[in-house]
């Protein structure tokens, strides 16, 4: 279908001034898909890549041994809780996260705002930063601010670390706030950068907003894309927006960000979005999806999920998944799963270890098949597996078709 | 399998090994040693990865079919042993009635069963329900069904009864296991009940370890197993388990299961018992603590053990030991297990539980050692006087609180 275009290679190497060096190895001739390596001061990333969710310092109970043999590169990890514990100056006396927590490959860090809109109900936002009260005593009133954020990014060290933007609800109809909240992220865009104190090891990385507006988007990642950064995060999405708006705004950001940078798309991992997004130019993802939903018995596979929890499972004596060679599909029957899930931890590390290896294992899919020249088709048999009747939902078939694939 | 002693006097405390192994015929374990202690089949929060990372022997794993007791009608149609099916095949399998890291709750008892207290409630299991199981199961060793439900403070009506119970049921598991094809190579332990009763331990053990099929003996019945065990003085129960070790015969191996303090442990060795279990370390890791006596002389500033809730390991960047070999010490910091327990992420007890595992396995081999050395005294008395000082602690702990 497609011949593959290979990119002259000019592999830059990361120096001490550059801890980012982002190299496009190969484009597909029919989407927007891409494949690159992304080289980052512990570790090369290749990409597109998912990046697991270690909130706390650690990818749900797993060794980094395990981490290490699932081919994990990269992973995440949420400013606001490290912020609060251990704390800055615990990870400062460490050396950083990656000497705490032992984990030799990269890290990155979200800025800690969307947690703390999320998470506590009274947060307030002006133009110093976001106010909100604290958990452990219930008079006093913190702030957090793009220095603050900024502050604790750099004692966690991590390899990524993202400005602190306005949040606003994704489905929130008052334009004129979410024009505010752009120019206020760039503002404040531009605090982060002031206060980085570690730019020759850690990116900061800028978050377009604008919700669903284009023309605010538009906007915010022009004034983005004069900074100087070496990737770009799209923010203000997979905020309970439709599917249709969701792939629109994707579309339309990976298209106004240059083409020699990362871009990441936030808060994204259920699979079927990650196989779009990557048709739509998007190079980076996150999502506490596979580990979370792992406590809850539930197994990720190519034609969708198992909840091990179900009595059909109590004699099912095959794998998971027949096709994956995790170390849990390699001992464990569904049948043992099913008599633990939920009762033993044992069976949370079990599913962990699953559904991680299962992302890790769709994204290699994908980067090999861009690097094949066989993306389309991909995405065309991959679709057609989980919608063997073809009633494929119709937000899917048009962000394909937006990038020239027709599901068959 | 066979039970072989080294040396052939009727010395205490004793060296033994298992040998002969059918699935690992070049394997062989020894004893004094302690089985690892499971839940549902599953050493608690070890994976079969990780404990392939951190061991590198082949261990038996004490199956308590109170928690296990779900999986039987799933057996029945598996094709492979309870080992296969919890995921540790290269593990060894060994059967027991009750889990002893719970308490078995005393009572409701019925004509020719007891109370299985399962996770969808009480089961009700006579000795012929609980060979089927066996059968389903097809351990490498397993006990006899027993009546343990005696303490201390039990009375004669209570033992005498257990005794009945235990006895008849041994009649039931032995014939049931002659006949039986898939367990002809398993070995068998039966229990001996009997409470603190030296008349009716001796009638017990009369019925239960004649027979040549019977390769080890359970003494069951000193506790209700669970945590409390931890705090049981050595002195409650020496009097009985010295005149059951001389009542028995010599070749068989003993058993003795409960969280018991390492204290206690190392009495009952001297005494003349094999084999204990890991039910000790989940207890310890539940608590989120760490073991850390030492084996070898030590000075007063020695803990036995050190809580890693405690503040003071906020920014302690050292192992939990030093010189430890286990993974969580050659890994990673107290800061950092602190951490994970304060914010319950499951890394911080799997990190313990491997650290406390490693170390109780450790104070094993540290004690065939000593009985080779004849110093066994000497690690009883360096081991007690850092377990007696953080009784100590605690109690001084409690009282300024
Ligand atoms: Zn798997
Ligand atoms: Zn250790």
């Amino acid at each position: 279908m497609s011949a593959l275009k290979k990119l002259v290679n000019t592999t830059k190497m990361v120096t001490e001034k550059c801890p980012l060096v982002f190299n496009v190895l190969a484009e597909c001739e029919t989407t927007k898909a891409r494949v690159g390596k992304m080289c980052l001061p512990h570790s090369d990333v290749d990409t597109p890549v998912f990046m697991p969710v270690g909130t706390q310092g650690t990818l749900k109970g797993l060794l980094p041994d395990q981490i290490d043999s699932l081919g994990l590169q990269i992973m995440l990890s949420n400013t606001y809780h490290l912020g609060t514990r251990p704390g800055p100056e615990i990870l400062e006396k460490a050396g950083g996260l990656h000497n705490f927590m032992n984990w030799h490959g990269s890290l990155l860090t979200d800025s800690g705002g969307f947690q703390m809109v999320s998470l506590l109900k009274l947060a307030e936002i002006n133009e110093e930063g976001v106010k909100f009260q604290s958990l452990n005593d219930q008079k006093s009133e913190v702030m957090l601010t793009p220095e603050h954020s900024i502050h604790i990014q750099n004692a966690i060290g991590a390899d990524i670390i993202m400005q602190l933007d306005d949040v606003i609800k994704t489905t929130s109809p008052d334009k004129d706030r979410i024009e505010v909240s752009v120019h206020r992220t760039t503002r404040w865009l531009d605090r982060c950068i002031k206060a980085h104190k570690n730019p020759n090891t850690q990116n900061i990385f800028p978050i377009v907003q604008g919700t669903l507006y284009p023309d605010l988007r538009e906007l915010s990642a022009k004034d983005h894309v004069r900074r100087d950064v070496r990737g770009f995060a799209i923010g203000g999405l997979s905020g309970g927006e439709s599917k249709d708006d969701f792939w629109k705004m994707v579309h339309l950001s990976t298209g106004l960000l240059p083409k020699d940078k990362p871009r990441y798309l936030m808060g994204v991992g259920f699979a079927m979005d990650l196989v779009v997004c990557s048709a739509l130019g998007v190079d980076m993802f996150d999502c506490v999806f596979p580990t979370r939903t792992a406590r809850f018995g539930c197994a990720l596979t190519m034609t969708g999920q198992l909840n091990l929890r179900q009595k059909n499972y109590k004699k099912d004596f095959r794998p998971i998944d027949e096709n994956c060679t995790c170390s849990t599909c390699k001992t464990y029957t569904r049948a043992y799963l099913h008599g633990i899930v939920t009762v033993q931890t044992v069976a949370c590390h079990l599913l962990s270890v699953h559904n991680v290896a299962f992302q890790m294992r769709l994204m290699k899919t994908i980067r090999d098949s861009i690097t094949n020249g066989t993306f389309p088709e991909f995405v065309q048999k991959y679709f057609l597996n989980l919608f063997p009747e073809k009633d494929y939902p119709k937000w899917i078939v048009d962000a394909l078709n937006a990038v020239n694939i027709k599901l068959l | 399998m066979k039970f072989i002693l080294e040396g052939l006097t009727k010395c205490v405390p004793r060296i033994g090994a298992l040998k002969e192994i059918e699935a690992h015929p070049g394997l062989s374990i020894e004893t004094p040693m302690a089985m690892l202690y499971t839940r549902g089949g599953s050493i608690p929060h070890i994976t079969h990865e990780v404990f392939k990372i951190i061991s590198k022997e082949p261990q038996i794993i004490q199956i308590p079919m109170v928690s296990t007791y779900h999986y039987q009608e799933v057996m029945e149609e598996y094709d492979g042993n309870i080992s296969e099916f919890v995921g540790l095949k290269d593990c060894l399998t060994c059967v027991s009635v009750q889990d002893p890291g719970d308490l078995t709750q005393p009572g409701h008892h019925a004509k020719d069963h007891i109370p299985l207290w399962t996770r969808s409630g009480k089961v009700l299991l006579n000795a012929e329900q609980y060979m089927n199981t066996v059968e389903a199961f097809k351990p490498d060793m397993y006990y006899f069904l027993s009546d343990g439900d005696t303490n201390a403070k039990s009375a004669t009506k209570r033992i005498s009864k257990s005794v009945e119970n235990t006895v008849n049921f041994f009649k039931i598991c032995l014939d049931r296991h002659r006949k039986s094809e898939v367990l002809k190579n398993s070995f068998v332990l039966s229990a001996i009940a009997g409470g603190y009763c030296t008349k009716a331990r001796k009638k017990c053990i009369n019925e239960v370890t004649k027979d040549d099929i019977v390769k080890g003996v359970l003494i069951d019945g000193l506790h209700n197993n669970g945590p409390e065990v931890e705090f049981i003085a050595f002195e409650e129960p020496k009097s009985i388990v010295e005149f059951i070790v001389n009542y028995l015969p010599e070749d068989k191996m003993r058993v003795v299961q409960g969280c018991w303090n390492p204290v206690v442990i190392l009495k009952l060795v001297r005494m003349g018992i094999d084999v204990f279990d890991t039910s000790y370390c989940n207890l310890v890791t539940e608590r989120s603590s760490a073991l850390t006596f030492n084996f070898d002389n030590v000075s007063e500033t020695q803990q036995y053990e050190i809580n890693l809730r405690q503040n003071q390991f906020a920014d302690d960047f050292k192992p939990i030991i030093e010189n430890c070999a286990c993974l969580a010490c050659r890994k990673h910091t107290k800061a950092y297990i602190h951490h994970l327990v304060t914010v319950q992420e499951l890394l911080g007890p799997l990190l313990l539980k491997i650290h406390n595992n490693y170390h109780f396995m450790k104070f094993f081999e540290k004690i065939r050692e000593a009985i080779r050395n004849d110093t066994l005294k000497d690690l009883e008395d360096v081991v007690e006087r850092q377990f007696m000082a953080h009784q100590r602690m605690l109690l001084n702990t409690k009282a300024t609180n």
